[in-house]
């Protein structure tokens, strides 16, 4: 690891303050499972680290049936697995935060910290796509509000820009016959990254699937909906055979590499496999 | 087991206090003032020649002290690569510097420049004339070859008779044989019984396959490290993570052209070794030479990524196999032709190819393996040193024939599993073993005959054996005037072996398991101890700690006797005791009192001495059942079920052999279901834990351990070896299962997900 300046920032502003002085030589600090890795190999060299840890106001999560939930962004994993709020309406997401590394990981991985670094395999990112999240953004005094599918640009590549810090997500409120599920397709049950994640949300009217959401991680240069997928859902009510076509459509939207862990192929077919299973899910727990 | 009071007890080993308050001082808690870093400067071409190595640049970086290369190893002896890389991540020499951080960036600094030349790294490229020349082997022939060369050498000793028809004939199919002249190969062994072509003509079925074993790490928790101190004398002192530091005591001293006496091996506790850890030059040498030339003391530690790299994993392989049987299950003929791929260093387990025999009755058997090297780095023994391989092959092929006879699985092994008195297969007559009666222990605790699964459930089985070794080892016991007994000796602990000995010691001496502790020695200290490889050490230490505490014992007795003005026979040592047996009023000494007394003969204090090599061990065999359940859509497989049933002889510390066998079969599973060094052009491409899958306890759920008990006539109450045993079927089991699962036989280890999907697909019953 390269010698780095370090700071503990005590105020939003502070923490801003420093991030507009070192720019693109500063490395934010969340929970560090992705930041210190990277320094250790020596991929990142920042020459300044300011840590959120004692910043007021970006960490917690809150739910109103108006404004829906919000989760700040240095919310630990851990807090929102356990969460009840979220394990009831928003199940996709406690299930994303919980796939994340071993018990330790998450009681020091932050959600901020899992989108920020913009892996296109995060597990809490196709989640937050069916629930149809907001990234709040703030520099300086400056605020703005991103849908999370245009947050992602690339590989390792978001919006966020120099000076910038992710402060949390916000999500609508969710009516109790909406239903979601998140499924992470890998060798090792605990401590793996995802080969394939898939999450499905629906909501049901009278037995018809009356909205779908399908995201799909790690099997696109970013986390991606599976558009097509979800039109042959909605309006139906979900028999095998939309099932198996609403599979291939999604396999079909996605455009995985071949790489160590699989190829491409393998990788479609298990989108096309996840997305049946976690669409049966999310709508039998839409109907609970 | 009543018979014994400490011995054959679930008790908590020696260490385990300073295991878990974290007290244990490993080889990376070593630290001195004033001690320089380390790190390893390594190959980043997979096969190439070295023009040049310039390290001015790193020279120049503020806190480095010293670099050092191939020519700074006094003998010569390969340590560093000096005119050719064989593979990415070679070491070409090392950095000492003030800190980590420094060493790793000077590391950085050395420019090195390269000619690349053509990559080899599979092992049937590398064995064809057009592969690039490795390492100069001379070409070895196949196993058709050979034989036909042999009759032809034969042929023309013969002179009364006219043989040239046959000779032409001959001469002619070895013409054909061009593909039989192998390149790159490092190593071969040969083995025979019977006549194995024969035997396969003979047999109602014949089935073969080619089976592909990766290379594997051993993945031991602690990466290597040593601190090592070359005082201005010239004696060396070097703190080792090591399975044994004799050896690498004697290692240094060949590498550095030195006398053993002017080196001292201090083994610190290690975190695991598999097999792994006999290895001198990842950071003994280094540390050492760069002490010498600093002056100071030095630590040389690995990390993951360079263990991945430039580690000594367990050799992969291909093993094509043939099994010949008879309608009924009966075994005719077993023939197998296998590559060890060994990398650039000679080695590779290829004489226990053998292992293919299993426990069985073949009356015809053929082997013939080769150690082939490629660009990738050299191999070392992983636990049961290629028995996992060979028996997957075997074990997978025994259920192919049970399935195209229609037998039961476990009825077909006991139907051809040797006893007491069999001939074993190119081996001697079988000893007593515990073959049948642990396959029946494990199929017993499954009620294995009325086993149920649901839909894509299967159950596997398989049985695997290997047989302990027995090395030089010696232990020192004394009595202290408070009653403690106290040991030792220069064996490296890995397992809980102190713990065996420390109980076996109690036992002969009647005392409180509590009463008596154990020390290692340094190598300046300790009497010479074989390393802790090969299973030996219960069986080894066990016996001499057994054997120490019995002399020890009888100079107890022998105090007594004089002390009590009685002859020898008319005392007993008892419950910590020694006591008049002859009738007359109660009298006995305590063993603090005796060892007191002691203090003032003239025979001294107490110590018994045990010390021997080379006792017969017996037959050890492992048998394990899993049930498991694939999804047929993704691949993904759980496990449901795990027995695991072994003859372990006698279990001293029944705690310490359920850890040994529910580590084997967690090393197996992972062997069979995710671990596997990858390679591309560029060499290992998957360094480290992210994509080199070793399972946690999320993956197995409990593993039921059975113990069977029979006893090894010379192993101590009876013990056999039992680390080793426990990896030996596993891969096989859990292959079975799937099989059993799926109706598909993957071949090609690791079974991941994606070879289930495919397999499943060209099968004609995928999902979809
Ligand atoms: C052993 C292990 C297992 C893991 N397993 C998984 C897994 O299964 N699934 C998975 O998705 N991930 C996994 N990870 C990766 C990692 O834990 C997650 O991505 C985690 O959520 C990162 O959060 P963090 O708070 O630790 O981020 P940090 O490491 O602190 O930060 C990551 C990046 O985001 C930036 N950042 C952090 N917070 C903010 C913010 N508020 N605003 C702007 N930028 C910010 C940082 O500057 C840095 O570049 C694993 C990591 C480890 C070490």
């Amino acid at each position: 690891m390269r010698n780095f300046e370090y700071f503990e920032p005590k105020t939003f502003a502070e923490a801003s303050a420093l991030l507009t002085r070192y720019g693109g030589e500063a490395e934010l600090l969340g929970g560090g499972t992705d930041l210190i890795i990277g320094m250790k190999d020596r991929t990142l060299t920042p020459g300044y680290v300011i840590s959120l840890e004692h910043v007021p106001g970006i960490e917690g999560i809150t739910y109103d049936d108006c404004d829906g939930l919000w989760v700040g962004a240095m919310t630990k994993m851990r807090a929102i697995e356990r969460s009840s709020i979220v394990r009831e309406r928003y199940t996709a997401l406690a299930e994303g935060a919980e796939e994340v590394g071993s018990i330790q990981i998450r009681n020091l991985a932050t959600l901020g910290g899992n989108i920020a670094h913009g892996s296109p395999a995060a597990d809490t990112a196709a989640a937050l796509l069916v629930l149809d999240a907001q990234v709040k953004i703030a520099g300086g005094e400056v605020e703005r509000s991103v849908p999370i599918a245009d947050f992602y640009l690339g590989p390792g590549q978001t919006v966020l820009r120099t000076g910038e810090i992710l402060t949390g997500f916000s999500m609508p409120a969710r009516s109790a016959n909406s239903g979601s599920q998140y499924l992470k397709h890998k060798i090792r049950q605990v401590m793996d990254l995802a080969f394939v994640g898939v999450a499905t949300s629906v909501s049901l009217s009278n037995g018809t699937v009356t909205d779908t959401k399908i995201g799909l991680a790690a099997v696109a240069p970013k986390p991606i909906r599976a558009t097509d997928a979800e039109a042959i859902i909605t309006g139906s009510s979900l028999s095998g055979e939309v099932l198996r076509q609403a599979a291939g459509a999604a396999a079909g939207q996605s455009s995985p590499i071949s790489d160590l862990r699989c190829t491409a192929e393998h990788r479609r077919e298990i989108v096309a496999a996840l997305t049946k299973e976690t669409a049966t899910t999310a709508v039998a727990r839409a109907q609970v | 087991m009543s018979e014994h009071a400490v011995v054959g007890k679930r008790l908590p080993r020696v260490d385990a206090l300073e295991k878990v308050t974290g007290a244990a001082k490993y080889g990376a808690d070593i630290n001195f003032p004033g001690m320089l870093h380390a790190r390893i400067f390594r190959s980043t071409e997979v096969h190439a020649k070295i023009v040049g190595i310039d390290t001015s640049e790193a020279e120049k970086l503020p806190g480095v002290h010293a670099i050092i290369t191939q020519d700074d190893i006094p003998t010569g002896r390969a340590v560093f690569a000096k005119d050719k890389v064989l593979y990415y991540g070679e070491a070409l020499g090392a950095v000492a510097a003030t800190d980590p951080d420094i060493a790793e960036e000077a590391a950085d600094l050395v420019k090195v420049e390269y000619e690349p030349l053509t990559v080899v790294q599979d092992v049937m490229e590398s064995i064809k004339p057009d592969s690039p020349n490795l390492l100069n082997d001379k070409t070895k022939d196949g196993p058709r070859r050979r034989v036909i060369t042999r009759q032809l050498k034969k042929l023309s000793k013969v002179t009364d008779e006219d043989n040239s028809a046959e000779i032409d004939r001959l001469n002619t199919e070895l013409e054909g044989l061009d593909d039989e002249i192998y390149y790159n190969v490092a190593g071969e062994t040969h083995e025979s019984a019977g006549d194995a072509e024969k035997g396969f003509a003979e047999s109602d079925i014949v089935v073969e396959g080619t089976y592909t074993i990766p290379r594997v790490h051993q993945v031991y928790m602690e990466p290597h490290v040593s601190v090592a101190h070359a005082e201005p004398s010239g004696k060396l002192t070097v703190w080792a993570s090591t399975q044994g530091h004799f050896a690498i005591r004697s290692g240094i001293a060949g590498v550095l052209g030195i006398p053993l006496s002017d080196i001292n091996v201090v083994g610190v506790t290690m975190g695991g070794g598999f097999g792994g850890r006999f290895n001198i030059q990842a950071t003994h040498v280094p540390a050492v030479i760069l002490s010498q030339k600093t002056g100071r003391p030095v630590k040389a530690q690995l990390t993951r990524e360079e263990e991945f790299l430039d580690g000594r994993p367990g050799a992969g392989c291909i093993i094509k196999l043939k099994t010949g049987a008879m309608n009924d299950g009966t075994l005719v003929a077993r023939k197998a032709l296998a590559f060890w791929d060994c990398g650039s260093v000679a080695g590779g387990p290829i004489a226990n190819t053998i292992r293919i025999r299993g426990v069985y009755k073949f009356p015809h058997l053929q082997m013939d393996a080769y150690a082939v090297h490629t660009n990738k780095s050299g191999t070392t023994s992983y636990r049961a040193p290629g028995a996992p391989q060979a028996i997957f092959a075997g074990e997978s092929q025994l259920d192919e024939i049970a399935d195209i006879i229609g037998m039961d699985p476990v009825d077909l092994r006991m139907k051809n599993m040797r006893e007491e008195g069999d001939q074993v297969p190119a081996g001697a007559i079988e000893p007593i073993v515990g073959y049948k009666e642990t396959l029946q222990a494990a199929a017993d605790a499954v009620d294995w005959w009325n086993r149920k699964k649901e839909p894509n459930q299967g159950w596997g089985v398989a049985v695997g054996d290997w047989t302990n070794g027995c090395g030089p080892g010696a232990v020192y016991v004394s009595v202290h005037e408070d009653g403690s007994i106290r040991l030792f000796h220069g064996s490296m602990d890995i397992t809980g072996t102190d713990t065996a000995m420390a109980q076996i010691a109690a036992e002969v001496l009647t005392v409180p398991y509590d009463q008596v502790s154990i020390t290692r020695g340094d190598t300046n200290s300790a009497p010479y101890n074989t390393g802790s490889g090969g299973s030996v050490v219960t069986f080894t230490m066990g016996n001499t700690a057994k054997l120490a505490a019995e002399d020890a014992r009888q100079r107890l007795l022998e105090l007594a006797s004089q002390r009590l003005n009685t002859d020898i026979a008319n005392v007993e040592l008892k419950d910590g005791k020694v006591s008049l047996t002859n009738g007359d009023a109660p009298k006995s000494l305590s063993l603090g009192e005796l060892a007191a007394y002691s203090l003032s003969t003239t025979g001294g204090p107490i110590v018994g001495k045990g010390s021997l090599s080379g006792k017969l061990s017996a037959p050890a065999v492992a048998v394990q059942i899993a049930k498991v359940e694939v999804n047929p859509e993704t691949g993904t497989t759980k496990v449901l079920k795990t027995v695991a049933s072994q003859d372990v002889g006698f279990a001293i510390n029944p705690i310490a052999v359920e850890g040994q066998i529910e580590g084997g079969v967690v090393q197996g599973y992972a062997w069979s279901m995710m671990e596997e060094m990858q390679y591309d052009e560029k060499g290992n491409v998957n360094p480290g834990f992210v994509d080199y899958r070793v399972p946690t306890s999320a993956d197995i759920p409990r593993i039921e351990s059975v113990i069977v008990e029979v006893p090894a006539p010379n192993g101590p109450y009876g013990a056999k070896g039992v680390g080793e045993p426990s990896l030996t079927p596993t891969l096989a089991t859990f292959a079975n299962a799937v099989t059993d699962a799926t109706g598909v036989r993957i071949n090609d280890l690791p079974i991941k997900p994606e070879k289930i999907v495919n397999a499943l697909k060209s099968n004609g019953n995928g999902s979809r």
